[in-house]
Order: structure tokens, then C-alpha cells, then sequence
């Protein structure tokens, strides 16, 4: 399994740098602006105001968003999760069927590693390029502080981050589960990818709208507190959004102990309206 | 006495409404090389896939080296160098880290001074980045890998596929080494010359069933073989087509006549004692003929 870890953490560095320096750089750039911000606070709400109540639930449903957790959750934590949620989505759904779908797994699996080895080595490195990620960008946070002239620990600064990690690893364990039922990877990251937005919206508008409060309870972003954390974590809605990560890894990987393992196609199958519309083209070729 | 290498008993697998494999009953002996021969689409990739544990058959029973792949894969894998049909690498990698990293998946067991003997063998240049390589030089990584830890049990699908005839013959007397050494070598195939040159025994596999297991010489024996004759006078054409075995494929001019001779020559050569034979050409038999021949018969 280690051997598994080391190896698909190293390919996932690309993605690490990739996202990860450009998190550290914006939240960076948002701890410079927090100054000049605040020296303009009364226009800012003027403009706030006049956004109204339903724009603004869409970035968090802050109203105190020049105090340090507010701003944290207006300028970046309230919407970052459907941002890095698409680094979640497609690298979860591509875990293993990635591999399968080019024909890889099959030479990897023909090796003397179990399922279970490689289920949880790559799932393990998922978590840890999702941290890295997360640990880029709170060094852009904890490097600006100064700037922004805050009272604020850099380990509080984590909390907020502690609470996307867990948040994020939802979604990507969601997106794995589908890749193990669904016939495509890209089949599974656009179902998942679509959920993912369709909670944001929700959740969102539950901030407005009571009557969508009982659909709200049942989904991720309901229990993310985002920046919010900063002023106290709820550990309780941490765990369990960890609790429901860990239920689904379990998921995925109990199928993918019990699935064929496919190579060019071969055991794969298709939805209903795909296979029509396949055989359709076949029918005009 | 050691268990067979492989035994397979009443294998079914099914992709939807798809019979894939229909009740495979297979015995290949420790030390053997075993050619595994059918048309795409046979069920020669589905059985090796079951035997690995990469598919689970809806039926029958499935053994490798005395074990149950399904239950206890890993020491199967371990024992096992696999070479697949499909063969594709991480394309990131040079060849040399690309072997690394399949050595680590086994445990570093491989000595890397019989890695590098095998690909200069194989003319291999371990620096190239494999997506730079060509699909037969790609072809060489996967040979090496599944040579490189000296396995009890090779499984070999298509095993020169996309190779240059002179590297079809490294690689073939590459694999009779390691039988020579003490491996099991299961191989698939449809080329049959290949077959024919190294294979013990040969199965031929047609739409998921095993419709022959026999000693590859025994089936060469067996095969159709064509022979050309001219006669001084007119051929005997009628007097040939009753002897038993024989058919007559075509007349000519009148002098010259192709038969199709099954079994035996002895028959017809007794025949052919009564008539003057200006020419006598027999074309060899070859498994591509005896592959033919069960195509045919049961099409």
C-alpha cells in the first residue's frame, strides 16, 4: 500500500502546485486587500445592501464580513468548495476507473498488491494531495496576517481549512463511489459534479427560503462552516461529515472488491439512453 | 506429484446477454508450454483475466498453481508474470522507472542485473519516456516485466503482437527459456506459426469452448495437408477421389490434379504406385490448417 501511496502522490503533484499555489497566491492577495477595504467599509455596505438578501447567500449569508471570519467567508471560504470541489470530483471519479478506462489497472492488478492495497493507497494520497492543497493555501493566509493586521493565530487560521478538507474528501469519495457503479469516469464526475452544485444552490437558498431548510439537512455544505470555523469549529458537524466520508470510501471500495476489473470496454455497460443513442450513430455509420 | 499449474472447470462468464467463456474445462501441466489458440472474440483474454482474478465467472471453478485466484490473489500474482492483450504503461514514466515501480509493486523481488539482461536482450533503451516508444518496443517493457522475477507461471496474451519478425523470435526463444528454466507458460494467440513452433500442447478455443486440447504434434498429425501431381498421362482423378482421406480441390489441365489429404499418406501413395508421377509436392502441414479445419467443420 505504500508503495501505491508514494507513487500516486507523486503523480498527483502537478495538481497539488497546480491548485495549491494558486489558492496560497488569492489568499494572499485577499489578506493585502483587507485594509484598504476596511478603510472604505461604509461604501462596501452601501453596495452590500443593495445586492440584497439572496445574492449575498450565495457567498456565505455573511453580513459582518470585515471581521476575520466573516471576511474569510465572503471573499473565499463560501464558495471555494464548488472551486475545489471540481479538483475533488474529477480526481476522485478518476482514482481507479482513470486507470481502468486507459488500460493501466490491469498490468498494476496482475501484481501482487490486493484490492484493498490499492483501493486505500490511492483513496490515502487523495486525502493527503487534498491537504497539501488546503496547506499551500493557509500559508498564503498565515503570510498575510500581518498585512492584514489581525489578531488571529495561524493555527486558528487552519480551522476553517480543517473544515473545507473534510468537506472536499466528501465529495471526492462521493464521485469515487460513482465511478464504481457508474459506466464511465465521466459519467460518474459529471453526476457527481452536478450534485455538488445542486447542494451549493440549495444550501445557498436555504438561507432565504425556509421551506428548502428540511432538503438542506441533508446535505454536506449545510454542516461546512467555512470560514466561520475561525470563531469556534463544530466538531460534531466535522464528524460527521468525516463519519459520511469514511461511509462512503467504505462503499466504494466493498464494490470495487466485488467488480470486474474492465479493459477496452470489455464487462462495461451503458445506460439505457446511451446505448440508444450508441446504436443510432452505429445505425448511421 | 505437484498440482496442475492451471485447472479450470466448467468456466462460465457472461457480459450481459454476452456467453463469453460457456463451460471452459482446462489442464495445463507444471512446465508445460501451453498455446491457447482462437479468433478474437474466442474467450482466450476472459479465461486468462478469470485465472488472474481480474474478472469473476459466474461459474465453475478456477485453480493456479494449486490455488484459488479469488481467494488468495495476491500469492497468485505473486507467482505469476503476466503479459497483457491491451498493453499500456503510465506514459509519464521512462522505461526504467516504469520497471521500478512494477519491481516495487513486487517487493523489489526482481534482481535489477537480470531486468537490464533481459531488455539489452531486447535492445531496450531504458532512458526513453514509454510515450515515446513505439507499440513494439512497448510490446518489450511488458515482456520484461513479466519475465523479470523468474515466475513459476507465465501468462502471456498475444505475447508478440506488434512485433518485428526477428524480435517475434528473441521474444519466442525468450519464453522457451523460461520453460527451459522450470516455468509453466500459458500463451494466447492467433497466429498460429508461433504456436506451432514452441507450443507442447495446444487448445483451441471457439466462442467461449474448448473444442480441442491435444499434443501439438498429435494435431499436426491429424491436419489436412494439399498435394500437388503431375502425372505423364492423364490424372487419375476418379481413382483418387476414392481413396478414403482424400479430396480432390481441383483437375487442371487434365495432367495435374491438388488434392486435400486427411490423416494418413500411406492410402493414396498406394494408388499412386500405379500411375506414372512426373511431380510430387506436398505442402507442410500447419496448425493454421488444423485451426481452419475446426472453424469449418463446426461454423
Amino acid at each position: 500500500m505504500a508503495t501505491i501511496f508514494r507513487y500516486s502522490l507523486r503523480r498527483f503533484l502537478g495538481q497539488i502546485l497546480g491548485w495549491g499555489i494558486a489558492f496560497g497566491l488569492i489568499a494572499l492577495y485577499l489578506m493585502v486587500l483587507y485594509k484598504p477595504m476596511i478603510t472604505q467599509q461604509a461604501e462596501l455596505k452601501t453596495l452590500f445592501d443593495a445586492y440584497g438578501e439572496t445574492m449575498m447567500a450565495f457567498f456565505g449569508g455573511t453580513t459582518d464580513f470585515l471581521s476575520p471570519a466573516g471576511y474569510l467567508d465572503f471573499t473565499f471560504f463560501s464558495y471555494i468548495p464548488i472551486v475545489a470541489g471540481i479538483f475533488a470530483v474529477v480526481l476522485g471519479s478518476g482514482l481507479l476507473v482513470a486507470d481502468e478506462e486507459k488500460g493501466t489497472l490491469d498490468l498494476i492488478m496482475a501484481h501482487p498488491i490486493s484490492r484493498a492495497a490499492l483501493f486505500w493507497g490511492r483513496t490515502l494520497a487523495f486525502c493527503a494531495a487534498t491537504l497539501a492543497i488546503l496547506a499551500l493555501t493557509w500559508l498564503g493566509f498565515a503570510a498575510g496576517v500581518p498585512a492584514a493586521g489581525w489578531d488571529v493565530s495561524a493555527a486558528s487560521l487552519l480551522l476553517p481549512h480543517l473544515s473545507l478538507f473534510v468537506v472536499l474528501v466528501l465529495f471526492g469519495a462521493f464521485a469515487l463511489l460513482l465511478s464504481m457503479v457508474l459506466p464511465s469516469r465521466a459519467v460518474a464526475a459529471s453526476a457527481a459534479g452536478g450534485l455538488m452544485v445542486v447542494n451549493y444552490l440549495v444550501t445557498s437558498l436555504a438561507r432565504v427560503n425556509e421551506r428548502l431548510e428540511g432538503l438542506n439537512n441533508l446535505l454536506p455544505l449545510k454542516y461546512y462552516q467555512g470560514g466561520r470555523a475561525l470563531e469556534a469549529l463544530d466538531w460534531q458537524a466535522l464528524l460527521v461529515l468525516l463519519g459520511v466520508a469514511a461511509l462512503l470510501m467504505v462503499l466504494a471500495w466493498w464494490r470495487f472488491e466485488r467488480r470486474d476489473i474492465r479493459v477496452s470496454g470489455e464487462g462495461s455497460w451503458a445506460l439505457p439512453f446511451t446505448r440508444r443513442t450508441a446504436r443510432r450513430r452505429a445505425q448511421r455509420a | 506429484m505437484a498440482d496442475p499449474a492451471i485447472v479450470t472447470q466448467n468456466l462460465t462468464k457472461s457480459y450481459g446477454h454476452v456467453r463469453a467463456l460457456q463451460g471452459v474445462d482446462l489442464e495445463v501441466r507444471r512446465g508445460e508450454l501451453f498455446g491457447f489458440l482462437g479468433p478474437n472474440g474466442a474467450g482466450k483474454t476472459t479465461t486468462i483475466r478469470c485465472l488472474l482474478d481480474m474478472i469473476r465467472p459466474d461459474g465453475g471453478t478456477v485453480r493456479v498453481l494449486g490455488l484459488d485466484p479469488q481467494v488468495d490473489p495476491v500469492a497468485v500474482h505473486a507467482r505469476t508474470g503476466y503479459l497483457p492483450g491491451e498493453l499500456h504503461f503510465d506514459e509519464n514514466l521512462s522505461v526504467e522507472k516504469a520497471l521500478h515501480y512494477l519491481n516495487a509493486l513486487r517487493g523489489h523481488k526482481a534482481d535489477w542485473g537480470y531486468i537490464r539482461l533481459l531488455s539489452e536482450r531486447l535492445d531496450l533503451d531504458f532512458r526513453m519516456p514509454i510515450k515515446h516508444l513505439s507499440k513494439g518496443n512497448k510490446q518489450k517493457v511488458g515482456l520484461v516485466q513479466a519475465l523479470m522475477h523468474q515466475p513459476e507461471l507465465l501468462l502471456l496474451d498475444e505475447p508478440t503482437s506488434g512485433l518485428d519478425p526477428l524480435l517475434q523470435q528473441e521474444t519466442l526463444r525468450m519464453v522457451k527459456q523460461a520453460a527451459t528454466q522450470g516455468a509453466t507458460v500459458f500463451f494466447s494467440s492467433h497466429i498460429l506459426a508461433e504456436v506451432q513452433e514452441i507450443a507442447d500442447r495446444v487448445g483451441i478455443i471457439r466462442k467461449g469452448r474448448i473444442v480441442e486440447v491435444a499434443e501439438t504434434g498429435a494435431l499436426m498429425r491429424r491436419a489436412l495437408r494439399r498435394v500437388r501431381l503431375r502425372f505423364r498421362d492423364e490424372a487419375p482423378v476418379d481413382a483418387l477421389a476414392s481413396v478414403p482421406g482424400v479430396t480432390v480441390l481441383s483437375a487442371g489441365d487434365g495432367l495435374s490434379v491438388l488434392l486435400q489429404v486427411e490423416g494418413e499418406m500411406d492410402a493414396l501413395i498406394k494408388v499412386l504406385a500405379r500411375y506414372t508421377v512426373v511431380e510430387f509436392e506436398t505442402e507442410r502441414t500447419s496448425l493454421e490448417e488444423v485451426f481452419l479445419a475446426y472453424y469449418e467443420a463446426q461454423a
